[in-house]
């Protein structure tokens, strides 16, 4: 179970970038699932079941995409000035080393601070690859690098870069392997593009038309760090409310939470003040679907150590059957 | 006491945060049912009240849009026996302190937005309004009783009750938007004795506050020809007399933007203009900052036009506005939709009418 989060996160796929990632996750579901495909926009479309007289279409959206950085410039003495794809906090970027797609490895770090207190702005970094000037540069304008973050072990936790979102692949394959009988028509979209805006979501929801939907993500679980947003490792899933941009259904809210009390896995309730996922995508589509969203509770988000909990996993596999497996009422 | 002020009143003594709009949905249902020839829910909760043309066969629409929900505040954390709470919509957290409060959870518990005593204060603080960050509710109850009621993500609305001042002015907690919704009853009453040309949607929609959902799903829905967003602008006030806001009590804005379709912006000023109703022009560079932003973009797009109530103290729970200016709107709309033929579209569109 490790080991496909491990093989997961460490493969490369910032968004718009993404084939690596849905290469390895096509591979891994071969076995499991016949009817899947990839749309305009990359997403990789899994369909299992059949909708019978007591089922839905559900969608669920896992987005396969990371974080990272694009190169825009590169200056006569070799150093590579870059732009951000996604959310990327300088606070983490000193003494990071990222990894380009054609292989190139550099180290980031920024012009000597007027104020060493302060965490210098975006455009004082820079990435380092080794080249003593501009011609002898082994990227160029447009080359794309992520972070890296090498997956470790600590036994209950699990740390590594880009768990948000390989994290929630790995699990909706976990999912989609121990599933047996099904009365819902599941769509399962591997989605593009979340972190710059959940737009692979978008067009893949456009296209499903499915009857109920929801997110697969990660969440700051940032209750140790002094936030007043209440949620932590090892205390199970975490049901979606709200967030900045999207408000879920509270039939959909509902459902998860009996879903949870049925088996008797712990949950915690997720508001969430920064950030959004792709039910925000999912929930606008055509003329509106009940939508929601599970997370994984997970600390340091967009650093290039990320953790999450594998209990929080586990519980969560074990919540994702049993909602996907039994009539859904959102009464 | 005009005809609209009981049905304004019951609007601001509801609640219906954004993504709750459960109790003022029901008292906009009930007041519009009688005015309309049929009205239903979408999916994601927004009101569709259909005012049918008395042409038969196939005739345009035209769907006007004034949201209902609110801002607020949600719970985001249960500490020692305190709410901490987090923004529901651009609620300014400045006036937050002191506001009496009602939590709605298993039951509506009454609370009040508190704060750290000035004496106690950081001092790096003590001269700055205070955040979200260190404000939170007080309701009296213990931890252990407060987890019996209460769960993260339950909403707390405002509990300050409408005021009626000298004149025509009033005070409430959600004149955002429900001065709007009051616009359009005023709209949908005028209409009740004109047979009319074109489909006319009133829609209350759900979320506009932050993430403009309602509209966005609503128009994809209802795919009208022409959208209007009904919403609540900036007035003028102490400290706020720029090219930003606009007077109250002396009439409705006119969108003029890329948000609006040109052609709509000059029907208006001339359909003002022929009833003698003062306006005022409200330019909107980029965005309007109101359901059109969403409505513009739906499907293969849709001509849409913003008319705005002037209204004081945005996003508090004392909103000012003028019923003199809700009724003006209300007229506007009842005047430029009984000036709509079969052909309208044409006429408009192709720039022969103005």
């Amino acid at each position: 179970m490790k080991e496909l989060i491990r093989k997961f996160t460490q493969t490369a796929g910032p968004s718009g970038y993404e084939s690596a990632v849905r290469n390895v996750i096509r591979e891994e579901l071969k076995s499991y699932a016949s009817n899947i495909q990839v749309d305009t926009l990359g997403n990789l479309i899994v369909r299992v079941g059949e909708k019978n007289r007591n089922g839905l279409s559900i969608l669920v959206a896992a987005h396969m995409d990371e974080i990272g950085v694009i190169v825009s410039h590169v200056e006569k003495n070799g150093l590579v000035r870059f732009s951000n794809i996604g959310t990327v906090f300088p606070r983490f970027l000193p003494g990071s080393r990222v990894v380009f797609l054609n292989g190139t490895r550099g180290v980031v770090n920024n012009e000597k601070p007027e104020d060493i207190t302060k965490i210098p702005k975006f455009e004082k970094f820079f990435i380092d690859v080794g080249a003593a000037s501009d011609k002898d540069c082994p990227v160029k304008i447009g080359d794309l690098a992520v972070f890296e973050g090498e997956f470790a072990d600590y036994g209950l936790n699990i740390v590594s870069k880009a768990l948000d979102n390989r994290a929630a692949c790995a699990l909706l394959i976990e999912t989609i392997k121990q599933i047996k009988t099904t009365p819902h028509e599941l769509i399962f979209v591997f989605s593009t593009q979340e972190e710059v805006g959940s737009r692979g979501a978008l067009t893949a929801a456009f296209g499903i038309e499915a009857d109920l939907g929801f997110a697969l993500d990660v969440t700051p679980a940032s209750h140790i760090l002094g936030t007043k947003m209440q949620c932590d490792l090892g205390k199970g899933p975490a049901i979606k409310v709200r967030d900045v941009n999207f408000i879920s259904d509270p039939g959909v809210v509902n459902w998860m939470i009996d879903g949870a009390k049925k088996i008797r896995v712990p949950y915690q309730l997720e508001i969430l003040d920064v950030g959004s996922t792709d039910a925000r995508s999912i929930q606008m589509t055509r003329s509106g679907i009940a939508s929601g969203a599970l997370s994984i509770p997970c600390r340091y988000v967009h650093s290039p150590s990320e953790m999450i909990n594998m209990n929080d996993y586990q519980n969560m596999i074990a919540l994702m059957v049993r909602l996907l497996t039994n009539p859904v009422s959102l009464g | 006491m005009t005809v609209i002020e009981p049905f304004l009143l019951s609007l601001l003594s509801a609640p219906g945060l954004s993504g709750s709009e459960g109790p003022v949905s029901k008292i906009i249902a009930e007041k519009w049912r009688p005015l309309v020839d049929e009205i239903s829910s979408s999916r994601l909760g927004s009101l569709h009240a259909l005012r049918r043309s008395a042409v038969e066969g196939k005739r345009p629409s035209l769907m006007i849009a004034a949201h209902m929900d609110a801002v607020g505040l949600v719970v985001t954390k249960i500490e020692n026996g305190f709410l901490l709470i987090t923004a529901v919509g651009g609620v300014d957290d400045r006036i937050l302190p002191g506001q009496a409060v009602i939590v709605h959870g298993k039951r509506e518990i009454p609370g009040i937005v508190q704060m750290i005593p000035d004496r106690l204060m950081p001092s790096n603080l003590t001269n700055e309004p205070l955040r979200f960050s260190r404000l939170f509710v007080d309701t009296g109850f213990d931890q252990k009783e407060l987890e019996k009621f209460v769960q993260i993500g339950d909403v707390i609305s405002f509990a300050q009750p409408p005021i009626l001042f000298k004149d025509d002015y009033i005070a409430g907690h959600s004149l955002d938007n429900r001065a709007s919704i009051a616009a359009l009853t005023v709209c949908l009453e005028e209409l009740k004795n004109y047979n009319l040309q074109w489909d006319v949607w009133a829609v209350a929609t759900v979320q506009e506050e932050g993430t403009l959902r309602g509209a966005a799903t609503s128009s994809y829905e209802i795919r009208p020809d022409i959208a209007i967003a009904l919403d609540v602008t900036f007035a003028k006030g102490p400290g706020s007399n720029n090219h930003m806001t606009f007077p109250m009590g002396k009439g409705i804005t006119i969108g003029i933007g890329s948000n609006v379709h040109p052609a709509l912006t000059g029907i208006f000023k001339k359909i003002a203009e022929e009833i003698d109703m003062p306006y005022a022009m409200e330019p909107m560079p980029r965005s309007s900052g109101t359901d059109s932003m969403a409505m513009q973009i739906t499907a293969d797009g849709i001509p849409n036009m913003v008319i705005g109530i002037p209204i004081r103290y945005m996003h508090t729970p004392v909103e000012m506005a003028s019923i003199n200016d809700i009724m003006r709107a209300g007229r506007l709309l009842a005047r430029f939709i009984t000036s709509l033929e079969t052909n309208a579209l044409e006429t408009i569109f192709s720039g022969k009418s103005s």
